[in-house]
């Protein structure tokens, strides 16, 4: 059956792209290719590229594409009371996936992270009220604006004294790295002689305002209008600026079936007003939240940081398991008669111990995958950076516990008839083991919090979610509260427990 | 395993043994033959190389020059298999060096069980008999932490014999001692040297070794100086430096 489909089709490729376009413009999702595996699909995508240019969209149909998107953008992404992912480009990007049959896997990374991961072919597009700008056409290939945005000036809702661009004289300014606003702020600071400072999302953004390190903020319209429904504290004082347009992203040349699926698709919903459907959703009338109680914050965020938690505990049990094999091995090899195997271990622990834990976990995530050309998923790349870190503390921790131990035992041992192996498992590493734990325990401690920096590489852990959550209700004070205590309360647990195993077996 | 032929009768054969420790040559050239059932004390100044010496005899310590023949192995040949000489060869230390993680009685088993001589019931049994014999059998259980000096080194000898070795090697067993303890450990050392036991002795009790050795042996600056019976060596002391060393010890 398939064979005889795939021989049809690769016969009559231009037939076949025809006949799927035409099934597009009439809103059929199920083409004759949809029923077809994706592995068959994908062998006759050269053909039907080869064909017809809008054939390609055919060719997205049955296919899943990993697509990242920023953490929090609302209201264009931004997780809603029960930890799923929604706003603009979300149901839009949904939306499309369904008009034209393939499946999308969300990843939501941050802005910088999902463009450097588009980069690094970790996934295939990135929808994240991204504007179209000249330059980031050099490297991507651009759908067509789904958005036309403008940038607009909030100020602190108690704030009186500044209305226009003119009352930011000799101030400071909040803006989003790479966002319009920041092109929009450095194009008239100099004019009206503020400074501008740049931040990684809006959450930070207003609570630097509110905090009043600086006095204004510079971003786009939806995101700022939908702040101020949700009580971040802002108000609005200047008119809309013309601004950009904003488009969904691929690597240039790259995944033409997706950009041609992604214009078919809004092509379509703009036809059947799905598109203004949504557009509404979120900015006609939203709806103006109600401040919720600490109590209700807790409870609504109790479940996504519970899933949060359990990823920061999968990730610390992980990456201590294997830092204890590295550990134990480049322990050895470090307290071991040859000079080579010392210096070699030696390097390991130099090499982790002297470089930022976050340069490393962008390392294995972003940098390693561009090199090897074979994507790693978040918690892979996550334990792997946490695992080879901790595994170089670890090694320390082993070669001081051996060395700790008098090397009279090992003599004693030998002079018995001993070899150096019985030696070191009935006399030295028992000892040594006893001298080591409390190290082991502070490192385990060590480890789980280090887990909080994987946040930034969009590992779903209990910062990150925490992260989600501040940032699309705007109370990082108390969620950042909550996300601490969880923190201390789990590792007051564990470090009682460690102990109490501690003196129970290392008496 | 090779084995080189000793010299006529000796347990121990040393040829022209040097040991250098980086550019410090520790031993000099030593020359020493001892014979099966001998008793020898070596005595000598702080640094002179007594411990060095010791730890050649059953390789501790890599061995620079010359050769080592113990039971007719040569230490120095890279195909000994030391594991199995050193079984041959007890060792007491200054400090003791008990297994601190282990109660009495495991600290003498580990080498008998581990080795499998014996069976751990069999291990047991023979190591209460050493306890016995050293005078602690109501310690077997204890952890060495819970001894005074004097009883964890009776409990270190116990351990050094518990392979039955024809060889024991002593480096001042009492100088980490207080001195009412001193006497209950060279009773079991003087014990063993009734039995028979060949034993190199370095130690500061000159009239322990007057008393006890066949031979005693006076290192200076890594040479033997000055060697002979113990009434030659304490009561007609021929070099000066001996004379002068005496003199401070007496
Ligand atoms: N592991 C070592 N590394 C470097 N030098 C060493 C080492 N062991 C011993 N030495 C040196 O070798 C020399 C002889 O030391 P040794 O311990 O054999 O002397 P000793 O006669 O036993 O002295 P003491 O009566 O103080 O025990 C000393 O100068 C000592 O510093
Ligand atoms: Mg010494």
């Amino acid at each position: 059956m398939n064979i005889y489909r795939l021989a049809t089709r690769r016969g009559r490729a231009a037939l076949g792209a025809t006949l799927t376009v035409m099934a597009l413009l009439l809103g059929a999702g199920s083409a004759s290719a949809a029923v077809m595996p994706a592995a068959l699909h994908q062998g006759l995508a050269p053909a039907a590229v080869g064909a017809v240019a809008p054939a390609a969209a055919s060719d997205a149909k049955g296919k899943t594409f990993a697509i990242a998107t920023d953490t929090t953008f609302a209201p264009f992404e931004f997780r809603n009371g029960s930890g799923d992912l929604v706003g603009i480009d979300m149901d839009l990007l949904r939306a499309i996936a369904d008009n034209q049959g393939f499946k999308v896997d969300i990843k939501s990374l941050g802005f910088d992270a999902a463009l450097q991961a588009l980069q690094s072919n970790q996934v295939q597009g990135v929808i994240a009220g991204m504007s179209i700008t000249d330059k980031r056409k050099l490297i991507f290939d651009f759908s067509n604006p789904y958005f036309d945005s403008g940038v607009q000036m909030a100020v602190a809702k108690s704030n009186d004294a500044i209305k226009t661009y003119a009352d930011l004289k000799g101030k400071t300014v909040a803006v989003k790295r790479g966002s319009e606003g920041e092109t929009f702020a450095n194009s008239i600071k100099d004019k009206y002689g503020f400074t501008v400072k740049a931040l990684a999302d809006s959450a930070t953004m207003y609570d630097d305002v509110k905090a009043g390190n600086s006095v204004a903020v510079f971003d786009d319209y939806p995101v700022l209008a939908y702040g101020v429904s949700q009580n971040n504290g802002l108000k609005i004082v200047t008119p809309k600026e013309q601004g950009s347009s904003y488009g969904f992203a691929v690597n240039k040349g790259q995944n033409a079936d997706l950009l041609a699926a992604f214009d078919a698709g809004l092509a379509n919903l703009k036809a059947s007003g799905q598109y203004q459907k949504i557009l509404d959703k979120y900015l006609a009338a939203p709806e103006t939240a109600k401040q919720t109680s600490f109590f209700e914050l807790l409870a609504n965020s109790f479940p996504a940081l519970m899933k949060g938690l359990g990823m920061t505990l999968l990730a610390t049990a992980l990456s201590l398991i294997i830092a204890l094999v590295l550990g134990i091995v480049f322990g050895f090899l470090k307290v071991s008669e040859s000079r080579v195997l010392r210096i070699i271990a030696s390097i390991y622990v130099e090499i982790f111990r002297g470089t930022p834990l976050l340069v490393q976990a962008f390392f294995f995530y972003f940098g390693l995958p561009q090199l090897t050309g074979r994507p790693l998923d978040v918690l892979t790349a996550g334990v792997i950076t946490l695992s080879l870190n901790a595994g170089a503390y670890m090694t320390e921790i082993v070669r001081g516990g051996i060395q700790s131990v008098d090397p009279g035992q090992l003599e004693a041992s030998r002079s018995l008839g001993l070899g150096y192996v019985t030696s070191m498992r009935r006399v030295v590493v028992p000892q040594a083991v006893k001298i080591m734990t409390p190290s082991f325990i502070n490192q385990f401690v060590i480890t789980l919090k280090d887990t909080s920096l994987l946040a930034v590489i969009g590992f779903a852990e209990l910062t990150y979610q925490g992260q989600q959550i501040y940032a699309s209700n705007f109370r990082t004070g108390e969620t950042l509260l909550i996300v601490a205590a969880l923190y201390f309360i789990v590792i007051f647990i564990l470090t009682q427990l460690s102990n109490a195993l501690d003196r129970k077996f290392n008496k | 395993m090779t084995a080189t032929p000793a010299a006529a009768g000796a347990k121990i054969s040393v040829r022209n043994l040097k040991k250098s420790f980086g550019s410090n040559e520790v031993l000099k050239g030593l020359e020493v033959d001892i014979a099966e059932g001998e008793v020898v004390c070596v005595i000598g100044p702080s640094g002179s190389g007594k411990s060095t010496f010791l730890r050649c005899l059953n390789k501790l310590e890599d061995i620079t020059g010359g050769t080592v023949t113990v039971d007719g192995y040569d230490l120095t040949d890279p195909k000994v298999d030391l594991n199995a000489v050193r079984q041959h060869i007890g060792m007491v230390f200054q400090h003791f060096n008990l297994f601190p993680h282990m109660s009495v009685i495991q600290n003498i088993m580990l080498a008998p069980v581990e080795l499998k001589k014996l069976d751990r019931a069999g291990a047991r049994a023979k190591g209460m008999e050493l306890l016995k014999r050293v005078g602690l059998s109501e310690k077997a259980d204890a952890r060495p932490a819970s001894l005074s000096g004097g009883q964890k080194q009776r409990v270190a000898i116990a351990r050094a014999l518990a392979m039955n070795p024809g060889i024991m090697l002593f480096d001042e067993a009492t100088s980490a001692l207080d001195p009412e303890m001193v006497g209950e450990v060279l009773q079991v050392i003087r014990d063993l040297a009734a039995e028979g036991m060949t034993m190199v002795v370095v130690t500061h009790e000159m009239g322990f070794a007057r008393e006890v050795a066949d031979r005693v042996i006076f290192m200076d600056a890594g040479v033997i100086c000055e060697e002979g019976t113990p009434e030659a060596i304490f009561g007609n002391a021929q070099q000066p430096r001996l004379q002068d060393f005496l003199a401070k010890v007496l």
